[in-house]
């Protein structure tokens, strides 16, 4: 550990987890020039944190380290991660704000102590062309209507009518998906939205039913892999889940 | 579905490491205290979610409508029971024979496709499965008899 920063010298913070959590030694941060990690203790939870870069872009690099920190953090207890690019003007303002909001940061921690977070994004397939090119009547007509007159207009109808209709497909598919994955989860978010996609969910699991769960999605991916392309990501820090409430 | 098909296959692409597939969860989730400073995102927009298909892009329209021609040959390749020496011959283009079982073979009129496969079988020759062999075989005279012997395990009704 090197010497206390200045307490006037502003922080970023990585994540909250309980004071007893311990924290493994010798991380560095974010930054051009990493700064040590060190914990900030106050009452019952602990925020971690390094001083804050002299200039802070979300670049890749950045985002790893934060995103890998709270990773670590998770496998020693449970850790509410903070949004990427949190800074504190000092020290005693994160201070004030961990004994204020003491209670509901339990309650967080307590809901995804043992947990993780799997995001699942579903997109539209082309592998459903050729079904959507068979049975979609709007599909059937403009493609007819192409062959007849073909040009720029019509493969452009074309082309949006079987965009709209892979997307159609695979939000119905994605529909099924988040309901059956949802009753094995302990909890599900829609998280924001992302181009491209027609499902951002995620699930909060107990660490122990991550296989069980994982071998669902793949088992939901082969059933409807002509609808949908299922992606999933984790295990994640509880990014969704850092409110109190379930 | 039953199960063992998807585990030849990927049917779920599942990362850990990579930041692409939840980029948006560490800018815009996580928890935020409002009195804290957030650091400026600018040029975060280099690190894109990598979705194969964009939607509202003209550019993926034009290549759909494509897509949709080659839908439509794959579909009459498979659902119909054209011979494959058909195909072959197809491919071979100029011989008019070939082109006129091509347009048949699009109009899905398997009976009609099947009946004229013998008689393009016929019209070349009958005995050159590709166009390839076809060619390499016009100099050795000799390995005809290969050809020949593949053609009688076919089910045939014209010799």
């Amino acid at each position: 550990m090197t010497a206390p920063a200045s307490t006037s010298r502003s922080v970023y913070v990585y994540g909250v987890v309980r004071a007893s959590h311990a924290v493994p030694p010798g991380r560095t941060g974010v930054g051009e020039r990493p700064a040590p990690v060190r914990t900030l203790r106050a009452g019952a939870l602990a925020a971690v944190i390094s001083d804050a870069p002299a200039r802070l872009r979300a670049k890749r690099r950045d985002l790893l380290a934060h995103q890998d920190l709270a990773l670590t953090l998770g496998r020693d207890g449970p850790v509410l991660p903070m949004r990427f690019g949190m800074v504190a003007p000092d020290e005693e303002s994160v201070r004030r704000q961990l004994l204020g909001t003491q209670n509901d940061c339990l309650a967080a921690l307590e809901r995804v102590d043992g947990r993780v977070e799997m995001n699942l994004k579903a997109l539209p397939t082309e592998a459903g062309l050729g079904p959507l090119v068979r049975e979609d009547p709007e599909v059937s007509r403009l493609r007819t209507a192409a062959h007849r007159a073909p040009g720029y207009e019509a493969s452009v109808r074309l082309g949006e009518a079987v965009a709209r209709g892979l997307k159609r497909r695979a939000a119905t598919a994605a529909a099924t998906v988040l309901a059956e994955l949802s009753a094995v989860a302990d909890a599900t978010v829609h998280c924001p939205e992302v181009e491209g996609c027609v499902l951002n969910a995620s699930f909060l699991l107990d660490r122990r039913g991550q296989r069980r769960f994982e071998g669902a999605v793949e088992r939901l991916a082969a059933t409807h892999r002509d609808r949908v392309e299922l992606r999933l990501t984790g295990p994640l820090p509880c990014y969704s889940f850092t409110e109190g409430r379930a | 579905m039953p199960t063992g098909t998807y585990t030849e296959e990927v049917v779920c692409v599942q990362r850990t490491g990579t930041l692409y597939d939840c980029l948006e969860l560490i800018l815009d989730r996580g928890m935020v205290i409002d009195v804290f400073i957030r650091v400026s995102l600018v040029g975060i927009e280099i690190l894109k979610i990598d979705a194969r298909i964009v939607v509202a892009s003209v550019d993926t329209y034009l290549r759909f409508a494509e897509a949709c021609n080659r839908v439509d040959l794959e579909f009459d390749r498979s659902s119909t029971t054209v011979p494959e020496l058909l195909g072959g011959v197809a491919s071979g283009g100029g011989s008019p024979a070939g082109r006129m079982a091509t347009g048949l073979g699009k109009k899905k009129t398997k009976k009609a496709v099947a009946g004229v496969g013998e008689k393009v079988k016929r019209a070349v020759g009958a005995d050159d499965d590709e166009e390839e062999e076809e060619r390499e075989e016009r100099e050795s005279r000799p390995r005809r008899r290969t050809a020949s012997t593949r053609r009688r395990a076919e089910p045939s009704e014209e010799d």
